[in-house]
């Protein structure tokens, strides 16, 4: 019984059906938002976080600003470059727990409304997403690699095509 | 010392003097004053205490009870419910509570039953609330005699004294284990008081409970937020109606002091007529009298406010208990926790000092500009 437990927990995982929890350092109470300059720490049910390699992590106010900063490195983290970026983490918003950004399902649309406005809603499953989606009269869902340059200047107009 | 700050003491010690000249009068306005200071200081700091006490308590409840009625009254829910309910989306945990009061007639108070979910006693023993322990008289050790709900005597030993931060939670409680309450209240297997769930999200609550509205319709989900609005509403109408029945006695001191700053005695005419002839500008009378009223008012609000401090978290506010507290009998040793809020002292200081310091300008401005020979004669 126990064994096929664990069996099909490694199946789905495999699978990615829903993404592995997290660890990455938190934001102290200074820490803010590089694209928006906002505080993080005050938002903890919609921190992102992405690390780098020697370690130190940048922490924002929504999956939106993090795709922003993702987006155009050289202008919000000069510095930096993307093929030093260790772990990307959001949190998903049933359980309030860090995941992997790469893994999470995003619901654009919704009438959940983030500290900045339209967000993309990290969700840990597909499940969830769909769920999501119909209880909070969401767009669409995405994945990580489907979610286009563009998209988050288009959410601060309203806009989720 | 520079010559302005050197001014200033001696109106003020001219001031205290001129005070000093008519005490009857005086004190008996300080008199007025402090108690009017006194009672609705009493009143917020009260009010205020029990509300975060409240809030306290209810950090530490889940954030969603969920609650079975029939025709309209609360009743036992079946454990399958839980199952009935399923996996909804955002909740992390769902259980069974049981809980109950109960009224002992050696006492008489009543008591509030609970099945603690970890750690529960043995099936003779119960953990108690310090205030039962001090009632009843009985300590670590000892022996209580409840008689159960088909009025069967129970024999308990006291195995534990809850000590809680805060009095209003652990004063009536009592802990024991799931068999020996469902033995003792006659509540079969099955069936729980109440279930709760603990959610994560804040955000996702009102979808949580559209959701259970739908799939258990007999039953009416409780949010936590909803709970602090309700104790928050019942401790402002309380606040309300303290005020409205001491609304007589402010009106009755605002029209005295009133009296008292605006219309100026003979007396106090002639004295501005004579410091005017011996040399004193406009300014300096506005200057003097402003002391007096700042003087008074001062003082009224500093004992005032230090009065109902002492009332309130040393008395536990005797005065006012029955109205702003009564909702349950065992609570003779609740204590509120001292606290200062300096928003609380400015609005008191606003509506109390202030007005009064105003009020007293106009007439002896008034005053201080008539001719001094006008005056005098």
């Amino acid at each position: 019984m126990r064994n096929a437990l664990t069996y099909t927990l490694t199946l789905l995982w495999s699978l990615q059906l829903f993404a592995a929890p997290l660890t990455l350092p938190e934001p102290d109470a200074g820490s803010t938002c590089p694209v928006c300059g906002m505080f993080v720490a005050k938002y903890p049910e919609w921190i992102a976080t992405v690390q780098y390699r020697d370690g130190h992590a940048h922490h924002f106010d929504g999956a939106k600003d993090m795709f922003k900063y993702l987006f155009d490195l050289p202008r919000w983290a000069p510095g930096h470059n993307a093929a030093n970026i260790r772990a990307i983490g959001v949190t998903e918003y049933y359980g309030l727990t860090l995941i992997d950004a790469r893994e999470a399902y995003y619901v654009v649309g919704s009438d959940v409304l983030g500290p900045m406005g339209h967000e993309l809603i990290p969700l840990a499953s597909e499940g969830d997403a769909q769920e999501f989606l119909r209880d909070h009269r969401g767009a669409r869902i995405l994945r990580f690699d489907e979610v286009q340059h563009a998209l988050p200047v288009k959410l601060d107009e309203g806009v989720f095509e | 010392m520079s010559s302005a700050l050197r001014k200033q003491r001696y109106l003020l010690d001219y001031t205290l003097s001129s005070l000093a000249r008519r005490p009857g009068k005086n004190l008996g306005l300080l008199l007025v004053y402090t108690l009017i200071v006194f009672m609705l200081a009493s009143v917020m700091l009260f009010t205020h205490a029990l509300r975060s006490e409240a809030v306290a308590i209810l950090q530490e409840s889940p954030e969603i009870i969920v609650q079975r009625l029939v025709a309209g009254r609360h009743d036992l829910i079946p454990a399958h419910y839980l199952r009935k309910m399923g996996h909804i989306r955002g909740v992390l945990e769902r259980k069974g509570r049981l809980w109950g009061y109960f009224f002992d007639p050696a006492v008489k108070a009543n008591y509030t039953l609970m099945v603690p979910d970890e750690a529960q006693p043995a099936a003779d023993e119960i953990e108690i609330g310090a205030t039962i322990a001090a009632t009843r008289g009985v300590g670590l050790g000892d022996i209580i005699s409840l008689r159960s709900a088909d009025n069967r005597p129970f024999s308990f030993r006291v195995s534990g004294i809850l000590d809680a931060d805060s009095q209003l939670v652990s004063a009536d409680l009592i802990l024991l284990s799931e068999a020996t309450f469902r033995d003792f209240f006659a509540i079969p297997e099955g069936l729980y008081t109440d279930l709760v769930l603990r959610v994560r999200n804040p955000r996702e609550l009102r979808t949580i409970a559209e959701k259970l509205i739908l799939l258990l319709p007999d039953t009416r989900p409780i949010l936590r937020d909803e709970v602090l609005r309700t104790y928050d509403a019942i401790f402002s109408w309380r606040q309300g109606i303290v005020f409205v029945l001491m609304a007589g006695a402010v009106l009755a001191f605002v029209i005295f002091a009133w009296d008292k700053a605006s219309g100026l005695s003979g007396e106090e005419r002639k004295e501005i007529g004579v410091l005017k002839a011996l040399g004193w500008e406009t300014a300096d009378v506005i200057r003097m009298k402003f002391w007096e009223g700042a003087v008074v008012s001062l003082l009224a609000f500093l004992l005032g406010y230090l009065l109902a401090y002492a009332h309130v978290f040393y008395t536990s506010a005797a005065l006012f208990e029955p109205v702003l507290k009564g909702w349950a009998v065992l609570y003779p040793e609740f204590a509120p926790i001292p606290y200062i809020d300096l928003l609380q002292i400015a609005t008191l200081f606003i509506f109390t000092v202030f007005p009064y310091t105003v009020a007293t300008i106009i007439p002896i401005w008034r005053a201080a500009i008539t001719d001094p020979d006008l005056v005098m004669r």
